[in-house]
């Protein structure tokens, strides 16, 4: 491993710039799929198109510097905090991990007091078979009504104003290693929902429920025969690599597909326009490969789906047979971009697998894949197939231990999304640097229990920074400027029209940056480590207000949030060695701050 | 007849003796049947309310707790009935960690077979009906030397997988305690 | 270059071959090129180095007979030392001659049986991956198309005539394979892959069995070889890919709820069913293997009934425990395990 010199290089925490923001014509958001800033805040990803971009201009790197605690209120709960407030007309809701409490906070008042709280109630049992802290990325508000996914596989519904429940639906089975962590999608009168537990050899999915009833309107699984896979007609896939009859079934050992993995446990955008929904799929199941031998689909791709009937318009597989657990199920952010004279309707997307995604997101051409972070389990992406190239030297072998694979299995870069400002063009990339060990082993299938077959060690990446906050430039596929980390940030970023961009570090540091350059502009300690998604709302008073839930955890976390033994370096999958500092760094919490500009 | 021959022998019958006494290589291959034997909830050191009577230490506790045969069949089983995908080598996961001294459910080898057997609140599997209790108790000795419980010539030298933790012949004995923290 | 043996030669190997009672496990059969070659190179270093021997047993008689005859003096004392005897002079160059040709004709046939052993294996057209456990064979049978793979246990089924590569793998200690009929000995090392390509040449029924101490039921880790026609070699492909059907017979459906949800879907597979687990042999067509528990006992009724009550007691220390069924279950999951075929 490359142990540089921390002193020779950009001290940790201090942004390096490389070059300049494009100007004039660069990617901006459609405006279909991303409307004007209403102040509030009403799905994590602030608008379909998750851009995760404030329309808000108070507060800009002039003032923020006097940015200062409005108020706080404890979830009480301790585990990984990953989900946004939402606002919405002067109520805050905030979804925890589990148990998975829903409060309503009622900003009209000083101090925000509880206005209601709803309990779901999920399975305790549910917490054995959530593979990386019990954690819950978001509700949804839409049409009068929140909508929340509990630990245990169910989705509810929940009337915003009373805080009855409406409906609840349960879609996921905890014996067979099922949860359900996603924050679900609203749109088109269909609420739309994932599993999760790629680890535990489930069958991936993804459904539809009515918005009104909470009734099943069609599910499509990742994995086996066409038919329950929703492929017909209407699916062209770009590339040949991914054409075929029945992929889902051909492309695994005999039977192998029913406990393939192939979940939906991250991110779902949605174009108004064309009617599509675009999510990306998880891991193929077990982590060994060689157990399953063949591209393993319709896993770590991405589909495009029509959201009224389920069916796959096009897919793109990211890494068939993968090798290194590089889910693909990051956030889709769509965007317009210039290209040869004209718009171009593309996506971007930040992958696991370390490279930066341009893609038409009419038909999934891939026009450019630049790595964003240190990589050599690839060679690259073919543009002409679209296939990865592989690196048969970082191969995992069952019964040995392949060394020094970048990036590791959480990826350059793992579920906390990025942010897109359609003011500078560029994406806001939070981010990890890390590098791993991989020992395989057969995996042995027990329903309910985990699938995996590896024990995992990582460690630092070159540079020595566990992290990085990255100012990406799309469209010339660089960076534009980065600020190294000593722990992997694995918190969302946000932006806003102010020009001010902000992220949470695992040790507890909320930060204000510079949305050009990268000059941390303010920071702020607080109780726990921040992996949860900053937003930014108009509070009824007119102002522009900050707010984020500190609580560590989650996989990177689960050191803390699990309190696990340092001792054991393959803990948590292999987290545990990278982090094993974290514990003296943070404890565990779940505490929200809401930040402004004083008076 | 020479004059050591009384030594000699004294010698070999006293070998001969320490090694026929040695329950430690003692293999306990075929078990009751499931359920007949599994040890009732044993419950973690609680208060006892207006006190109790003594209970007699399960006797399996002796048969399994210092064995080696069982320690190692318990390794076999750890990985393959997926306890490492939840408790990692020890340091935990989904699951606590092992190879620390906190016991939610208590950490005496009986008390580790009603867990496995029984499951737990908050996601621990009951194995009781995919497991025979041999199996449950030669696992729960595995569980008890990744903390260092059992006597040091008992246990595994070697892992069989990435070399994570400290070998359990060198690991430092970390005497289990039940840990008061509620609610977790 | 091959050998082409003549009739001799192949006869003498068979007539050593006819010295053991049984060919299916035998290093003097003649079911696959490399165990024809080598039993030819054998039976070429037999002949010749009984040539030499007996040719030196009788220099060594006539030595001893000569020496016995008076009037022989002694050469060095009386002088004549300098003086070379014809006779003696050619017996040693014919000597070293001999042995010279004796050593390349040797040589020579060593590295022809080398080479053509090797090109008889040197395009595989077939590969399966055969990982040793204690104390079984786990048997995969790779293909391009990956749906197309299967998974089996204990018994190897190969096609006639076609080189096959099998890569050896190993789970926990060192193994050996072992077929004498058809191929030398090839270790499963663990964290290593080792492989060996064999030719099998005559269509029948082989034995082999690991032959490195592997633990302590290193002797019932036997391995059934079928050499089959290609055609039905083939139909067996084609059988083993389909999954278990589900019983209609009661007693039998009582079978599949045990083992598909039971402790025996702990550590067995059968496709077609939930149960796919990895730690036993895949039990898919289980019935339809010639033995069980490889090698123990020739797969029957009966012997189903005394492994799945008690494999401790006929495999003690192996991995599947002694449950302890209830006669019913007993019963159900025999009657069960019967359908697998």
């Amino acid at each position: 491993m490359t142990a540089c010199n921390r002193s020779e290089k950009q001290p940790l925490g201090s942004a390096e710039v490389y070059s300049t923001i494009p100007a004039g014509n660069h990617a901006v958001a459609p405006p279909g799929a991303s409307p004007r800033d209403d102040g509030n805040w009403v799905m994590p990803g602030k608008d379909y198109a998750a851009t995760r971009f404030s329309g808000l201009n108070q507060i800009t790197p002039a003032n923020v510097d006097k940015l200062a605690l409005s108020f706080t209120f404890s979830t009480a709960t301790t585990h990984g905090y990953e989900a946004p407030p939402l606002v919405v007309n002067g109520t805050m809701y905030l979804i925890t991990p589990f148990p998975n409490y829903l409060y309503a906070l009622d900003l009209t008042k000083a101090g925000a007091p509880i206005k209601w709280v709803f309990k779901p109630k999920p399975l305790a049992a549910s917490q054995g078979v959530a593979c990386c802290d019990t954690v819950n990325r978001g509700a949804v508000f839409d049409a009068g009504k929140i909508f929340f996914n509990t630990l245990d596989g169910q989705t509810i519904a929940v009337d915003a104003k009373s805080g009855q429940q409406v409906w609840r639906t349960q879609l996921g089975d905890i014996q067979k290693g099922e949860t359900i962590t996603m924050a679900p999608l609203v749109a088109g009168g269909k609420v739309l929902v994932g599993n999760a537990g790629g680890e535990m050899g489930v069958r991936g999915w993804i459904a539809a429920l009515d918005e009104d009833s909470g009734k099943l309107t069609w599910r499509a699984f990742n994995t086996g025969p066409d038919k329950e896979v929703l492929i017909g007609s209407r699916f062209k896939p770009f590339y040949a690599m991914d054409r075929g009859k029945d992929l889902g079934v051909k492309t695994w050992p005999p039977e192998a597909w029913k406990i393939g993995g192939g979940t939906v446990w991250g991110w779902v955008s949605y174009d108004p326009e064309t009617n599509l929904i675009y999510y990306g799929v998880g891991n193929p199941g077990p982590w060994n490969p060689d157990q399953r031998p063949g591209d393993n689909k319709w896993t770590t791709g991405v589909f495009a789906r029509d959201l009224n009937n389920g069916e796959a318009v096009w897919f793109y597989q990211t890494t068939p047979h993968d090798l290194f657990d590089h889910d693909d199920i990051n956030e889709i952010i769509l965007a317009d971009i210039p290209w040869n004279g004209a718009r171009r309707p593309v996506m971007f997307r930040p992958a696991r697998a370390g490279f930066f995604y341009v893609q038409d997101r009419r038909t999934g051409q891939v026009l450019s894949a630049a790595p964003f972070g240190y990589v050599n389990g690839y060679r690259g992406v073919d543009l002409e197939t679209g296939r990865m190239i592989p690196n048969h030297d970082k191969d995992p072998k069952e019964g040995r231990v392949v060394r020094d694979i970048c990036p590791a299995a959480p990826g350059a870069k793992d579920w906390n999304p990025s942010a897109f400002s359609p003011l500078t063009g560029l994406v806001y990339i939070p981010h990890n640097n890390l590098c791993m060990d991989f020992g395989a082993m057969e995996a042995n299938y027990i329903s309910g229990t985990p699938y995996v077959g590896a024990d995992v060690k990582m460690y630092a990446g070159p540079g020595g920074n566990r992290g990085a906050f990255t100012a990406w430039d799309p469209i010339h596929q660089k960076k534009v400027w980065e600020i190294p980390e000593d722990l992997p940030v694995w918190s969302p970023a946000l932006v806003t029209a102010g020009g001010v961009a902000f992220y949470g570090t695992m040790d507890g540091w909320f930060k204000a940056v510079d949305a050009r350059n990268g000059k941390q502009l303010w920071q702020f300690k607080a109780g726990s480590g921040i992996i949860g998604q900053p937003i930014s709302y108009r509070g009824p008073d007119g102002r522009q207000y900050i707010a984020v839930v500190a609580g560590v955890g989650g996989w990177a976390g689960a050191i803390v949030s699990g309190k696990m033994d340092p001792g054991d370096p393959t803990g948590a999958l292999g987290f545990a060695n990278a982090v094993k500092d974290l514990p003296m760094k943070t404890t565990a919490g779940g505490m929200l701050y809401v930040f402004t500009l004083p008076r | 007849m020479s004059s050591r021959f009384p030594a000699n022998a004294l010698l070999i019958g006293l070998a001969a003796a320490a090694l026929l006494s040695c329950d430690r290589e003692e293999r306990h291959s075929r078990s009751k049947p499931v359920g007949e034997t599994v040890p009732a909830a044993t419950s973690p050191d609680t208060i006892w309310p207006g006190g109790t009577m003594p209970q007699a230490p399960d006797p399996r506790a002796k048969v399994y707790d210092n064995n080696a045969p069982a320690i190692s069949e318990g390794q076999f089983l750890y990985t393959r009935m997926n306890c490492v995908g939840c408790h990692s080598h020890g340091g935990g996961g989904m699951g606590p960690a092992l190879i620390d001294d906190e016991w939610r459910y208590g950490g005496r080898i009986d008390q580790i077979a009603s867990s496995i057997a029984e499951g737990r609140p908050n996601g621990m599997p009951s194995w009781r009906s995919k497991l025979t209790d041999d199996q449950i108790w030669k696992l729960a000795a595995y569980v008890r030397s990744m903390s260092g419980q059992p006597s040091k010539d008992a246990v595994n030298s070697r892992s069989e997988s990435m070399s994570a933790t400290t070998p359990a012949t060198l690991m430092r004995r970390a005497p289990a305690h039940t840990s008061d923290t509620p609610d977790q | 270059m091959r050998i082409r043996a003549g009739a001799p030669i192949l006869a003498v190997s068979v007539l050593l071959g006819g010295c053991t009672y049984q060919h299916y496990q035998s290093t003097f059969s003649d079911a696959a090129v490399e165990v024809r070659q080598f039993n030819i190179l054998f039976v070429i270093f037999l002949v010749i180095c009984t040539i030499m021997y007996v040719l030196v047993l009788a220099f060594l008689v006539a030595g001893i007979v000569r020496r016995r005859r008076a009037g022989i003096a002694n050469v060095i004392e009386d002088g004549r030392h300098h003086q070379s005897d014809p006779l003696m002079r050619t017996g040693l160059v014919v000597w070293g001659a001999l042995v010279g040709t004796g050593l390349i004709g040797l040589a020579i046939a060593s590295f022809s049986a080398d080479r053509s052993m090797a090109s008889a294996a040197s395009r595989p057209r077939l590969s399966i991956t055969l990982t040793a456990n204690q104390w079984w064979w786990d048997i995969t049978y790779n293909s391009a198309d990956s749906s197309k793979t299967i998974r089996t246990a204990n018994e190897l089924h190969l096609p006639v005539g076609v080189p096959v590569r099998i890569l050896l793998n190993s789970n926990d200690v060192i193994h050996s394979f072992w077929v004498p009929s058809l191929a030398g000995k090839q270790d499963l090392i663990p964290g290593r892959q080792n492989d060996i390509t064999l030719v099998p040449q005559k269509v029948g029924v082989y034995r082999g069995q690991c032959a490195e101490y592997c633990g302590a039921q290193h002797a019932k880790m036997a391995l059934v070889v079928d050499v089959d026609s290609y055609g039905d070699f083939l139909g067996w492909w084609e059988h083993q890919l389909q999954p278990a059907p589900t019983p209609a017979a009661p007693l039998a459906k009582m079978g599949y709820t045990y083992v598909t949800a039971g402790p025996c879907s702990a550590c067995h597979a059968v496709s077609g069913t939930p149960a796919s687990a990895i730690v036993g042999p895949d039990l898919t067509h289980f019935a339809s293997r010639r033995s069980i528990a490889a090698g123990v006992m020739p797969m029957s009724e009966g012997n189903l009934y005394g492994w799945v009550a008690d494999p401790q007691s006929l495999k003690p220390g192996n991995h599947m425990p002694t449950i302890g069924l209830e006669p019913d279950q007993l019963h159900a999951v025999v009657a069960y395990l019967e359908t697998l075929k």
